[in-house]
């Protein structure tokens, strides 16, 4: 055993082949994925994998790309390199319009609300691609988060950051997506309603939508989560289930904070 | 009590706000001798001046006519300028020139219809009425030839929505992302562009264009003139729909949800290029109209008439915010009513400066404007 000051994958549980625990009939595959903003590249040969309702979580330090591969899944940054699979089709060279009609949908982690916008209008603009407002998708939305529909009629823009937490959610599950990316999701958030949120991504998730979550609050979101990954500079380091990760030693140390 | 706290708020305003002061009590003044005119109240004062004096009721309400004519002008076309700030993100120093374009293509229009079989088509189309037959005989009014007038302001819409989005995809499209103050000095170069282009092809004569037969009607014992009348009713139900459009259209929405936030727009899945080519296309139509209605009201068209305008325009849509359509339409209201109202102490040349003070001064009070940070689009 190599119990000195040289890194090794000895003796650490996770694992280092990052597809080790991935399902087989993966929703979202993405292979080798080399990305970033213009000439910046950020993400080196990152592999990641979400099954038909997974929950994953990326973790990893400040900087480590978490959010640029998510925006990466979306189209929204600059592809150089690598895979990105869904649902058995090549995403990797479509814009954000087209990855959504493929079921995806992205909530950000900053302004993710239209703020001049009512509530019932941040939801309606969700199913912009459908040619007729889907009534009853505004309805779930509301059974979900019921203060929205106390509240349809007022601006985004005037309402608590756990609301508009609710209406950026609603807005990205109008089309009822396979998968749902969530940037940073408790970032803003009082302590006391970071665990509420996270109670609404489980019900989420519970009814079938596979989740894909950055989350700076990585305690809470490995013991949420299905599965984690770690991500450091840029690159896959482990993924096991959220569990076991958090259990892991390296992954306490480097990215937990003891 | 009441009195002693007036006169602390006025100090404290004074100390921090002089000019606001200033401006208020000069505002104050002006309402008193408003009042006083009205009332044919004349107190001398130094020399030949005097406070007060005689202002008849009718004059007035003329002056206050012109400037609900006046301000429907700046506040149409102040809208195309507003929404393109809001959703491309930059001042377009060309609208004035759409502005010019609807109007000569619509008059060309107008009159080619109003004119066929009296005058040369070739002299009508590129609107120089005189060369052959004047105004009055071709006769473009909207008493004599009310279809002509209509057809007129559709072909100074469609028109100008052709040039508009014909220069954003030349010019604009390709530089979507290299920020506002690249795209401002590119509108300067089209501005000029456009401007002489339609010098060279329209000609740098400023002539007249309508007919003046049979414009002026009585109704109730009030004469009203039916080219101001048609500009009313054509701009407040133009600025009507473009609330509802607005409001409740899905495309309407959409507009709003881009001038929000473009990056949230985008991740929705909102198409953001065809909801750029329709704010074009509004703004453009509403601008051509702007400019269309402009010469139905003052009669006469130049080349230069939209550049002229653009600076008005600007203080409108700034005094109401930039990027909202209502504080386009309200700083139209204020503005044009200065520009008119002025008249009473002011003569005819300095009613510009009049205008400009007031959005200074509001801009002082409300940096934002009236509308901004209310409401986006």
């Amino acid at each position: 055993m190599s119990g000195d000051d040289t890194p090794s994958t000895e003796g650490v549980s996770a694992k280092r082949d990052p597809t080790a625990t991935a399902p087989e009939n993966a929703l979202l595959r993405v292979r080798d994925l080399d990305a970033g903003y213009g000439d910046l590249q950020i993400l080196t040969d990152v592999v990641l994998d979400v099954g038909d309702g997974e929950y994953v979580t990326i973790v990893g330090p400040n900087g480590a790309g978490k959010s640029t591969v998510m925006k990466t899944v979306f189209g929204l940054t600059t592809y150089m390199d690598g895979t990105i699979t869904f649902q058995g089709s090549e995403i990797h060279r479509l814009p954000p319009e087209r990855i959504i009609h493929e079921g995806i949908s992205y909530v950000p982690q900053n302004e993710n609300v239209f703020g001049s916008l009512t509530v019932e209008e941040n939801l309606e603009m969700g199913a912009y691609i459908l040619d007729e407002v889907p009534e009853e998708r505004i309805e779930a939305v509301y059974d979900r988060f019921p203060v929205l529909r106390e509240r349809r009629d007022q601006k985004a823009g005037t309402m608590s950051g756990g609301q508009r937490q609710m209406v950026a959610m609603g807005r990205a599950l109008m089309l009822d997506p396979d998968l749902l990316l969530l940037d940073e999701p408790s970032a803003g958030l009082a302590p006391d309603l970071v665990d509420d949120m996270f109670d609404r991504i489980d019900a989420i998730n519970d009814d079938g939508t596979a989740v894909l979550m950055v989350e700076q609050n990585a305690k809470t979101a490995l013991r949420r989560c299905d599965r984690g990954y770690v991500l450091a500079q840029g690159e896959n380091s482990y993924t096991d289930t959220g569990d076991r990760l958090l259990a892991d030693e390296r992954v306490r140390q480097q990215f937990l904070g003891g | 009590m009441v009195a002693s706290n007036t006169i602390d708020r006025g100090r404290t305003l004074l100390r921090e706000q002089p000019v606001l002061a200033l401006a208020g009590v000069a505002g104050a003044v002006l309402v008193l001798d408003l009042l006083a005119r009205l009332a044919g109240v004349e107190v001398p004062l130094v020399g030949d001046r005097t406070f007060g004096g005689s202002l008849g009721m009718g004059r007035f309400g003329g002056l206050l006519w012109n400037g609900i004519i006046v301000g429907l002008i700046f506040g149409l076309a102040g809208i195309g300028l507003s929404m393109t700030y809001s959703i491309l993100n930059f001042a377009n120093f060309s609208h004035g020139d759409l502005v010019t374009t609807g109007a000569f293509t619509g008059w060309g229009a107008a009159l080619l219809v109003a004119g066929w079989g009296v005058a040369d088509v070739g002299h009508l189309l590129l609107v120089r009425p005189g060369s052959g037959a004047n105004p009055n005989e071709i006769g473009a009014s909207i008493a004599q030839a009310p279809l002509s007038i209509l057809i007129g302001a559709a072909v100074a819409a469609v028109a100008t929505v052709v040039v508009a989005v014909a220069i954003d995809r030349a010019v604009y499209k390709p530089m979507r992302d290299r920020g506002g103050i690249a795209l401002l000095i590119a509108s300067i170069g089209v501005a000029l562009a456009l401007r002489y282009v339609i010098q060279f092809v329209y000609g740098s004569r400023n002539r007249g264009v309508t007919s003046t037969q049979d414009v002026n009607a009585t109704v109730l014992g009030i004469t009203i003139d039916l080219h101001e009348a048609t500009l009313v009713l054509v701009a407040a139900g133009l600025m009507l729909g473009m609330h509802l459009m607005l409001q409740r259209t899905k495309l309407g929405k959409a507009m709003r949800a881009m001038a929000d936030n473009k990056d949230l727009a985008l991740v929705t899945g909102i198409p953001t290029e065809r909801v750029v080519t329709a704010t074009w296309v509004l703004g453009g139509a509403l601008a051509g109209v702007a400019g269309y209605l402009y010469v139905l009201e003052r009669g006469t068209i130049e080349f230069n008439l939209g550049w002229f305008l653009l600076l008005f325009i600007f203080a409108a849509v700034i005094l109401g915010g930039i990027g909202s359509i209502y504080g386009a339409i309200a700083g139209g209201f204020v503005i044009g009513f200065v520009h008119e109202v002025s008249l009473i102490w002011v003569p005819s040349d300095f009613n510009a400066a009049a205008a400009f003070t007031i959005m200074i001064l509001v801009l002082l009070y409300r940096p934002q404007g009236l509308f901004g940070g209310v409401t986006t689009a």
